[in-house]
């Protein structure tokens, strides 16, 4: 038997000497790596199924095809965002596409520290960023990087997030207690060493182009950086100080497909498509019926709280509207606008999350302004003028527009909600949506801050908090024809 | 924050998006904006959805949607 398999090993070892050295050469040779990406997906879901499509038929006839998103997965519609389990969805669909990674955007942090743990622990990706010290905080510790793996080659990919104007990323101070954040550009520059290490390094970026393009500049050791965070279309990339900067706007309508060439431990091409996903005709059937199922979603139906009686007309409704921003977001007073009331009535009975989501279908803001009495009066007599008429129904004070010959604006006085008059000399905080905000033209010295929290969802919050609310008689303006 | 629309400038909440923006600038730009009939570029020429953050300092143009 021995002799009978002797020359069998013999000739097998020789087999294997003389196949190692071809086998080494081919790993040597140029290998295509894919990395597909997106961004700032803000839970539009539509389009997973395609998106599922295309990283499967790419991964049929090539063998290194990775699926990154740059960041803010969640935040932006209802079907993913009022579940009870906050977020699923995105996680599950994403999961289904085979997601590699995923960056920290500042819209992880909207779920709060302890659902965003939930959804990383059932997320089959990890999320990065190298900036975020979790140490003192509920939020599990992100890797800084992640190292992807093509059959020898590995490619390290470092993430990072933005930080805004106060040193946090843009979400309300509130869901970021105990974290610690850097500056991303600064702390990238300590990872270094991964390039040298691996002869290539990708940043996974939340910070918008704004600041990718200082990123390039400071750290020409990034083959690539994928972005995120600024919603900009890329149908070129941008290359700086030898970079290739990508993004694909927002809300999954476009994929990027970024090309690489590895020979040697290094990236010797680098090729960029933006792919429209609309373009895409066919979708995985279950990815789409998993979508089919979340868009059907029984929660939208879901009673938050119950209506004690009818709610007819702007004052009731935009009481409710403002009362929810004094209430939830602590300011003295908020200010809603008779044109972002879209239905005239909540009829007693169940109020449901569609009914909350017609009465303010935009999406906007709450932003909150420190004013004093006199900023206050000419926001109110501003929007008065507008069409000769109550336009702002508020919370928090009654108002009184004194008008002149010709219907416009004169004086306004306000009072408290006791009947006090207000303080001249006290600065007070303001609550008002984003379009107001933007739009409207009143003397203010603050430019006022964003709650990163929409004024849909406010109000959602705050029937829940009621569970049982009665608006009837609400009269909170008034108008008096001057002289 | 202040941000550059057509070499305008504009001051804008902290935490602004593109369409804030516009609307500071314009309504009637934004209108457009939101009908498609204009789209908004950043400084490297990128087409930029109007749901986009800005940064302090950021600069802009509206043009025509070709």
């Amino acid at each position: 038997m021995k002799k009978i398999l002797l020359p069998f090993i013999l000739s097998l070892s020789f087999f294997i000497v003389i196949t190692q050295p071809s086998f080494c050469q081919k790993n040597n040779g140029p290998v295509e790596v894919i990395i597909l990406h997106t961004n700032d997906m803000h839970a539009k879901i539509d389009n997973m199924a395609k998106l599922a499509y295309l990283a499967d038929s790419l991964r049929k006839t090539h063998p290194y095809v990775f699926l990154f998103s740059a960041g803010d997965n969640f935040t932006g519609n209802p079907v993913v965002d009022m579940v009870a389990d906050k977020g699923y969805p995105m996680i599950d669909l994403m999961n289904r596409c085979g997601f590699t990674l995923s960056a920290m955007g500042n819209h992880e942090f909207d779920l709060g520290q302890e659902m965003f743990n939930r959804r990383q622990k059932q997320a089959c990706f990890p999320f990065i960023s190298c900036n975020i010290d979790a140490s003192g905080a509920i939020l599990k510790q992100p890797k800084p990087y992640y190292i992807l793996k093509a059959g020898k080659i590995r490619i390290p990919v470092l993430g990072i997030v933005e930080l805004g104007e106060n040193g946090l990323p843009d979400s309300h101070p509130s869901r970021l207690g105990g974290l610690k954040f850097t500056d991303g550009i600064e702390k990238a520059k300590e990872f270094t060493w991964l390039k040298d290490k691996y002869g290539m390094l990708i940043a996974l970026t939340h910070l918008g182009v704004e600041s990718d393009e200082p990123l390039a500049k400071a750290m020409p050791q990034f083959d690539v950086i994928i972005g995120g965070h600024s919603h900009t279309t890329m149908t070129t990339p941008m290359m700086v100080n030898g970079v290739m900067i990508v993004q694909t706007g927002s809300g999954l309508k476009n994929v990027g497909k970024v090309t690489l060439t590895i020979e040697n431990r290094k990236i010797t091409s680098r090729k960029y498509e933006l792919i429209p996903l609309a373009s895409i005709r066919n979708g995985n059937p279950t990815v789409q019926a998993a979508i089919d199922k979340y868009n059907d979603n029984e929660e939208l139906n879901r009673v938050i709280a119950q209506a004690e009686n009818d709610f007819n007309g702007e004052n009731a409704l935009g009481g409710l509207m403002t009362d929810a921003i004094t209430s939830m977001l602590s300011t003295d007073m908020a200010f809603q606008n008779t044109g972002g009331i879209r239905i005239s009535s909540i009829p007693q009975g169940e109020v449901k999350f569609k009914d909350v989501y017609r009465l303010d279908p935009f999406g906007n803001e709450v932003i909150v302004f420190k004013m004093n009495l006199a900023e206050i009066q000419s926001l109110i007599g501003n929007a008065f003028d507008r069409g000769k008429q109550v336009d702002l129904i508020p919370s928090g004070v009654n108002y009184t527009v004194v008008t002149d010959k010709q219907g416009l604006c004169k004086s306004v006085e306000l009072s408290d909600i006791k009947g006090n008059p207000l303080d001249p000399g006290k600065e007070y905080t303001v609550g008002v949506n984003s379009y107001i905000a933007a739009s409207y033209k009143f003397n203010h010295r603050d430019a006022g801050t964003s709650q990163y929290k929409t004024t849909a969802q406010t109000l959602i919050d705050y029937l829940a908090k009621e569970k049982n609310i009665r608006y009837s008689g609400v009269e909170r303006t008034t108008v008096k024809a001057g002289e | 924050m202040r941000i550059f629309i057509n070499r305008k400038e504009i001051t804008i909440f902290a935490g602004a998006r593109v369409l804030d923006a516009v609307r500071a600038y314009s309504v009637r730009s934004a209108k457009r904006l939101l009908n498609g009939s204009l789209s908004v570029f950043d400084r490297f020429g990128n087409p930029t959805e109007p749901d986009g953050r800005l940064t302090d300092g950021q600069i802009l143009s509206i043009r025509k949607t070709k």
